[in-house]
């Protein structure tokens, strides 16, 4: 078997969906900093290629290639090769520990808010990288984990999966997500767990990514060994789940990967099922779906669509052309904040062409880095949907 | 996930086919393994080199003129409809400008390629930008009675960078106002292809406005901005008709039963992802995309394994790449009138695009023409048998 990047062509249609590419000319795009670069690579020889670091891993790279080359698997290789030679910055420590972080910043949160709003602390966060230009998410002491939706009996039966943006900064997002399920019949538990992983893959730290993997395995394999399915709501999580952790955990990674469902792709399985039949209302909105990278990766019809679709009155505007720029950890760092600006304001204003009341996206970062440049409303597509069912 | 039409391949051939089918009310879903060479492409339609010399045994032979010609028209309306119109006669060629400025016959363009056909020995202005990469003006100078160029800075390099530049108003406006200071005399503006990312139409007509010079872009070499426009925009038109894609892997499995293919398997992580069919339509390209995969001793269907025709006798390819005929450009899938293939077990399948066989692309310079052609073709088949 060849290795994956001697099958690039260098037909260059990695490099026309990149977003980076588009607007850092300091980034060489996909094809150099994937394929391209791999020949130079020589296994023990120091990395030199700090400029590694811009690529965000949206992994638009690889949906196009026709080659199966994966540009960003090698990217990400390349990322955490960096990191292991070179050390790791204070900003990737901070991120690859984020689920910590969370749950500190969580449990103290009105001081913790207090704090990241002081000036004394923002130039604090400079000084480690951070941007002190864009608030820090805020952080909620009633996470999903302190106070839990009561699981009611239902026909089926689900552990949901949250991830850290829906425990810890928008617990009431994920609260109705949970209530919503339970409204359609399904009994939801959401058991302890930690981050997905994915920011520590991000950062450079492969071993805590497995870390988290493998005990998030272990919770989730049992709950499916008891007859459970996996849902989740965050694109990210779920694509991590389903792309990373059968290398990452192993067979019960697999596990993990072949029982996970986007709430969705869910709901839709059980109207097929015929266990479902939805009774959805009129909801007289124009709405803007801003699809983020990791759902487009999943390489299927977004789940979402044929319920909204479904939905009288509404007028959807379906955008997965442009990736928002934020892309977890990546846009809070000083060093990729005009990168991530400039994404920002072309994704909003091919948003704003249609005029919409309300903006969704199923990616938390997704819609804060969206609200950062319009007035419009912007939330998760459950409040759409729950609008349509009450 | 069950459907009337599974389509193979997301290229010309394959769009086309689902924006027709999708369009008579059929169930229509669309699996490509990654994007086609349309987004690398000029964006303009060969059809053919001269309407001469196009042999029995050429997929247009078995289309028919009076095909040929309804499918071409049947692909400008579609673009009209979506916002990036085309412009040109079916059976007649015009000239567009290459990135190393020889001048080759196309037949259908943008709009924004139009005036590149009546430059030929004019005065012409050769706009282009700092540093760009891959494009050189002084090539533009044969053939012209009067020459000049400029430079505007762009503040980057790249044919992307500078097309996602003039995606911004406030970046287009500072170019207009720098094209006024140029006070260009020639009677032709010549640019790269770069003027935005979507249809640049309204710009060119504002930069006429102001210079009063006939204005045209020239495609440039990939990443190329009118194959990518061309590209998004019928992907996009096809999904608002509510075709479903399964983008970004191939298939690892197929079932059958009897003589009917019945579903796909998606080969991708996690749970497996299962299509069902009535009908399919391989139109997954040619060596380039990976619909056929040249092995040592053979050529190999990539989806179907489907039997391959290859010119009789030795050698394959010929030393000299551009001078003489390449055997292997005949190398495809041998089909019936009715775009089935030939020794195959299946009753269900259709075959069309650059995969069939003694489809010569690079010989007739029949692209897109033949993926549109055989593409709209091989739907009505595959419309016809569903009924
Ligand atoms: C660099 C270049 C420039 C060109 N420029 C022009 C031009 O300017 N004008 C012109 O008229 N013609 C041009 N051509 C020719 C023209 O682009 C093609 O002949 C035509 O577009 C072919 O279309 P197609 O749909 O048949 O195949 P393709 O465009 O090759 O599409 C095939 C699709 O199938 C997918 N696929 C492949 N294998 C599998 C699999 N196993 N499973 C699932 N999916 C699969 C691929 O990812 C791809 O998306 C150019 C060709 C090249 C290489």
């Amino acid at each position: 078997m060849r290795k994956s990047y001697e099958h690039c062509i260098r037909c260059t249609i990695c490099v026309e969906n990149c977003p980076v590419f588009k607007v850092n000319p300091q980034y060489p795009g996909p094809k150099q900093a994937g394929p391209d670069a791999m020949r130079f690579r020589i296994e023990g020889e120091k990395k030199v290629d700090s400029w590694i670091s811009l690529c965000t891993q949206c992994r638009r790279c690889e949906q196009v290639c026709p080659h199966d080359v994966k540009p960003a698997t090698l990217i990400l290789q390349a990322q955490m090769e960096y990191v292991k030679y070179n050390g790791a910055k204070p900003t990737q420590i901070i991120f690859s520990n984020f689920h910590f972080i969370s749950h500190l910043a969580s449990f103290f949160a009105p001081v913790a808010n207090f704090a990241t709003s002081l000036t004394i602390v923002k130039k604090m966060m400079k000084l480690v990288g951070l941007r002190d230009d864009i608030p820090f998410p805020r952080f909620s002491f009633r996470t999903m984990q302190r106070n839990k939706v009561k699981p009611e009996q239902g026909k089926r039966k689900a552990v949901f999966f949250h991830g850290c943006y829906l425990n810890g900064n928008a617990p009431d997002t994920g609260r109705n997500i949970v209530r919503l399920m339970q409204d359609l019949g399904v009994e939801v538990l959401v058991p302890p767990q930690v981050c997905c992983g994915l920011p520590a893959l991000g950062n450079g730290n492969e071993k805590k990514a497995k870390s988290f993997a493998q005990k998030n395995a272990e919770i989730f394999a049992s709950k499916v060994e008891q007859g459970y399915d996996i849902i989740y709501a965050c694109t990210s999580c779920g694509h991590t789940l389903i792309h990373s952790y059968p290398e990452l955990a192993g067979e019960k990674g697999k596990m993990i990967a072949e029982n996970s469902w986007n709430i969705y792709e869910y709901i839709e399985k059980l109207i097929n099922e015929k266990q479902l039949v939805l009774k959805l209302k009129e909801v007289k909105k124009v709405v803007s779906y801003h699809v983020p990278c990791h759902l487009k990766g999943s390489g299927k019809p977004y789940p979402a669509l044929g319920l909204f679709h479904s939905i009288p009155g509404i007028e959807l505007h379906v955008m997965d052309d442009n990736c928002c720029g934020f892309s977890g950890s990546y846009g809070f760092k000083k060093k990729n904040r005009e990168t991530t600006e400039r994404l920002g304001k072309i994704a909003v204003k091919a948003h704003l062409e249609s005029n919409p009341d309300v903006i969704i996206s199923d990616c938390g970062a997704c819609r804060m880095q969206i609200e950062n440049y319009t007035d419009v409303r912007v939330c998760d597509p459950i409040e759409i949907l729950k609008e349509s069912l009450e | 996930m069950k459907y009337d039409v599974v389509i193979i391949g997301g290229g010309m051939t394959g769009l086309i086919s689902s924006i027709y089918l999708s369009s008579k009310g059929l169930k229509t879903a669309v699996v490509s393994k990654g994007d086609p060479v349309c987004s690398i492409s000029s964006g303009c339609i060969d059809v053919a080199g001269d309407f001469q010399g196009i042999p029995d045994d050429h997929p247009y032979t078995m289309a028919g003129r009076e095909k040929v010609r309804s499918a071409l028209m049947y692909f400008k309306e579609i673009m009209k409809d979506a916002g990036l119109p085309y412009w040109g006669e079916v059976f007649e060629n015009r000239s567009i400008y290459t990135p190393i400025a020889k001048k080759r016959e196309t037949c259908l363009v943008p709009f924004s390629m139009k005036n590149a056909d009546g430059a030929k020995g004019k005065s012409l202005h050769i706009i282009s930008f700092q540093g760009m990469k891959d494009f050189f003006p002084g090539y533009f100078k044969e053939d012209t009675s009067d020459f000049n160029c400029s430079l505007f800075d762009a503040g980057t390099l790249t044919t992307v960078g500078i097309a996602t530049k003039f995606d911004d108003p406030a970046f287009r406006e500072q170019f207009i106002l720098w094209l006024k200071e140029c006070r260009i005399q020639e009677e032709f503006i010549g640019i790269p292809a770069v003027l935005g990312t979507k249809n640049p139409q309204k710009l060119i007509d504002q930069i006429e406005l102001v210079t009063g010079c006939k204005v045209f872009e020239i495609p440039t070499l990939p990443p190329s901005m009118p194959g990518l426009r061309l590209f998004r925009k019928l992907k996009s038109y096809s999904s608002l008709q509510g075709v479903d894609f399964f983008w970004g892997h191939g298939i690892s499995e197929i079932t059958e039963e009897e003589n009917l293919v019945t579903s796909l398997i998606i080969d991708q992580p996690g749970r497996p992802t299962i299509i069902e069919g009535r009908s399919f339509i391989l139109t997954t390209g040619s060596f380039v995309s990976g619909g056929l995969f040249a092995e040592k001793e053979s050529i190999r269907e990539t989806v179907f394994n489907l039997p391959v025709s290859i010119p009789p006798g030795k050698p394959r390819l010929n030393d000299s790449f551009f001078d003489t005929e390449q055997p292997l450009g005949r190398a495809g899938i041998r089909v019936s009138s009715h775009y089935q293939p030939v020794d195959s077990p299946w009753k269900n399948i259709f075959v069309a695009g650059s995969i069939l066989e003694n489809s010569q692309i690079m010989k007739y310079h029949c692209g897109h023409g033949l993926a549109i052609v055989t593409g709209l073709d091989a739907a009505e088949n595959c419309e016809e048998y569903l009924k």
